[in-house]
């Protein structure tokens, strides 16, 4: 470490070359620096009739491509409001802005590169120099906890679309709203499922294995899972929790295969899922039900790398895309996505159109861009499902800031393919269940 | 190196000048995220200093200084939280918590040299930072918030920006003052010794463990004070956010950037570093094209590059080479 340390002993004397190179360079830094300065100060022009949304996202970082695809969708959402697209008939967002006179809203966009203090830094600079009259983002949920913080110290609304941390809204803010379901409810929702299951085929679901990684997410979860399970009288046979990114699983899975339960319940990111399915098959562990926590069985890697591996496992998710195969006017928005970003809509990207078109129903509604008048509007939403891309009853806020109406979805791969099979209401094919031994695939 | 125990008038005078621009710089600014910028900056530097006590004058760098950070950030906001009691009293009860863990942690640390001490305090602070992630009295993985309903001097939490910038002004002065006069005194020597010959330091008597022990100390202090201040000042903290290596990293980039060993190196660090960072990511983030992460990433290349010593260590030696400047080229 010394060459970083301190002077490299010959360096004392530079000759004239070397100082000019390190002139030039000094001049260069310093030049730099002060332009980056200067071009600070000078921020566009800006038209009177629009209506500035603040919105922060992951763009650089280990999550800018999904960063990036939330901005599109963001982006889509706008310019439906805006009548730049038409958006299909019965959405919320093909309402525009009447009640502000057909104004348009411009978004600002923010990079927080997964840095709670860089999205703090991002929301004030927002609301103070580009002097937005709502913020939406930011995915992280650590930075949205911070980001808010900073709107609710000026007065500001904060819709988040995307963050599921549960302790978002047990903050008692006044300015801070949430679309999406939370994680809480996420679990619960698997308990719910496996009730449901039983009832349909009369086999008891009642053993659990829990096998969760061990970072912030598997231990919350698994602190969870265990508390519903108790709750819900469902008895746990073996709880695993393994350490995240790991090169074997081969004792875990045995541990598992002694204890035989009904259902696994796993949550583990991506490298870990396909470890894991790839040491089941080795082991030929097959329980009745391997019901994941999203996240690494989910991603566009998991099939692509597993192939017909990967069949029917059960997940949670939050949208899928035979959505749009229920619903037609999902159908259209998606279509317009792909045309316009070449992707379609996933989870996440589908939740961040949809804040964008709950902030422009309020902004509706409030006939204003005072924060005030916003939060009001804000506050009496009611949009039923059928105004949504989601898979959701509607968007309702309660006291805390938290929509009464979201849920999430459960489905399971069928033919390399997400389906929704669970709620009962938004399904698109029946449940494969047990789930095939390995032999007789 | 010259014997000094006079001060310099015109070394006085520029530090003189110094704090008056900073104390007057935010009489001219009405624009909050303009004068958050500055609090940043401060932020970094305070850092930087701190860092540079033990990564610099004692040559001993620590890419784990995340782990006072968060000790600092996370002691004063239970302390808060479960007992209500004032940030400024839970500020220097973390700087003695960091300094207790410092001392643990150097003692087997520093039995190892160079790069595997550097390594050895990136290890302390991952297990450190999976710990506290794991750790259900300190809320895990969900973080700790501040409200926001207790605002006030006493409770370290204001609405508005000003307060933060003098606090932390104040603590870089601070940091500044400790870090001059341990130059000045004799630890400062036997820093610098232990750096540049750590076997003739032996053999002339000085305790190498003692001495690194009371550099680490003092430098987890100052960085647990500067963790404190991050979390009175964004209200909520998770093991992400304050005892990820990214800080570490952030920290000594700082003291190098500026040039390490030297008393302000680490201050300008933070002024080139932090503006590159903020201004970059202004004006090209929002593209999600990465633009702000290569023109800062290229700036360290330039720097390390060019000048291993930091920008303090090529505006030293422009100045020894420019014409009738002889007379401070002595200075350090």
């Amino acid at each position: 470490m010394r060459f970083m340390v301190g002077k490299a002993k010959g360096q004392r004397s530079a000759t004239r070359r070397q100082v000019i190179t390190r002139f030039v360079a000094t001049a260069a830094l310093m030049a730099t620096t002060a332009l980056t300065g200067v071009m600070f100060g000078s921020s566009g022009a800006r038209a009177e009739d629009e209506i500035r949304i603040g919105v922060i996202y992951p763009l650089t970082g280990a999550a800018a491509s999904t960063g990036v695809e939330l901005k599109a969708a963001a982006e889509l959402a706008a310019a439906m409001v805006n009548k730049e697209i038409a958006a299909p008939d019965g959405l919320t967002v093909a309402a525009g802005l009447p009640g502000l006179k057909g104004a348009k809203i411009k978004l600002i966009f923010g990079d927080h590169q997964g840095n709670p203090q860089v999205g703090a830094t991002e929301a004030e600079r927002l609301i103070t120099s580009e002097k937005v009259v709502a913020l939406t983002g930011a995915y992280f949920s650590n930075v949205t906890a911070t980001a808010s913080q900073v709107a609710e110290r000026y007065g500001v609304p904060f819709l988040n679309a995307e963050s599921s941390s549960a302790s978002l809204t047990q903050r008692n803010f006044k300015w801070f709203f949430r679309t999406t379901p939370h994680d809480d409810l996420f679990v619960t929702n698997f308990f719910t499922f496996l009730e449901d299951m039983e009832k349909k085929t009369g086999k008891e679901l009642r053993t659990l294995g829990l096998f969760n990684e061990n970072t912030l997410w598997g231990n919350e979860t698994t602190k969870l899972q265990v508390r519903l399970s108790d709750e819900r009288k469902f008895k746990i046979a073996e709880k695993i929790i393994y350490p995240a990114k790991t090169t074997q699983m081969t004792s875990e899975v045995q541990r598992l295969k002694a204890a035989n339960p009904a259902v696994i319940m796993q949550s583990s990111y991506l490298g870990d899922a396909i470890l894991s399915m790839k040491t089941y098959k080795e082991l030929g562990f097959s329980p009745s039900m391997l019901l994941a926590n999203d996240a690494g069985f989910n991603d566009s890697e998991f099939l692509k790398t597993l192939g017909k591996d990967g069949e029917y496992i059960i997940s949670r998710e939050v949208w899928a895309l035979d959505q749009a195969e229920r619903n037609p006017l999902i159908k259209k928005v998606n279509d317009l996505m792909r045309e316009r970003s070449g992707v379609n809509f996933n989870g996440n990207s589908a939740r961040s159109f949809t804040g964008i078109a709950v902030l422009a129903d309020a902004l509706n509604r409030a006939g204003s861009t005072k924060p005030e008048d916003i939060r009001k509007a804000l506050q009496e939403t009611n949009i039923p499902g059928s105004g949504l891309i989601m898979p959701w009853k509607g968007i309702k806020f309660d006291a805390s800031g938290q929509n009464e109406l979201g849920q999430g979805i459960i489905v399971q791969v069928q033919g390399g393919q997400y389906v929704t099979v669970w709620p009962t209401e938004v399904a698109t094919k029946p449940i494969v269940f047990p789930m095939p031994a390995w032999d007789k695939r | 190196m010259s014997n000094r125990t006079v001060l310099d008038p015109r070394k006085a005078l520029g530090a003189v000048a110094l704090l008056a621009f900073a104390l007057l710089l935010p009489l001219g600014i009405t624009d909050p995220a303009r004068l958050n910028f500055f609090i940043l900056i401060l932020m970094g530097a305070q850092l930087g200093v701190a860092w540079n006590i033990v990564g610099g004058y004692a040559g001993q760098v620590s890419l784990g200084h995340a782990v006072f950070y968060g000790i600092g950030a996370y002691c004063s906001t239970m302390l808060a939280l479960s007992l209500g009691l004032s940030p400024w009293i839970g500020m220097l009860a973390g700087g003695l918590l960091a300094v207790v863990f410092a001392l643990v942690m150097g003692w087997p640390c520093f039995r190892l040299k160079g790069h595997y001490f550097a390594m050895a305090t990136i290890a302390v602070a991952e297990i450190v930072q999976i710990l506290v992630t794991n750790s259900e009295f300190l809320e895990g993985a969900v973080g700790l918030s501040l409200p926001l309903d207790r605002s006030g001097l006493a409770a370290m939490v204001f609405l508005s920006k000003l307060p933060y910038y003098y606090i932390i002004l104040g603590l870089l002065v601070v940091t500044v003052l400790v870090a001059w006069a341990i130059e000045r005194s004799h630890i400062g020597y036997y820093f610098r010794a232990i750096k540049d010959e750590p076997e003739a330091a032996r053999a002339l008597g000085v305790s190498l463990t003692r001495y690194k022990l009371i550099a680490l100390s003092v430098s987890a202090f100052l960085t647990a004070v500067g963790g404190s201040f991050y979390a009175q000042k964004e209200m909520f903290i998770d093991p992400g956010s304050v005892f990820v290596g990214a800080i570490s990293i952030k920290i000594a980039l700082v003291a190098i950037l500026g040039g390490v060993g030297t008393l302000m190196g680490p201050v300008l660090g933070a002024v080139i570093l932090i503006t590159i960072e903020e201004y970059s990511r202004t004006l090209f983030g929002s593209t999600g094209s990465g633009t702000d992460m290569i023109i800062y990433a290229m700036m360290i290349i330039l720097v390390a590059v060019f000048s291993p010593a930091g920008v303090m260590g090529l505006l030293q030696d422009l100045r020894r080479h420019l014409p009738g400047a002889g007379k401070t080229s002595e200075t350090r």
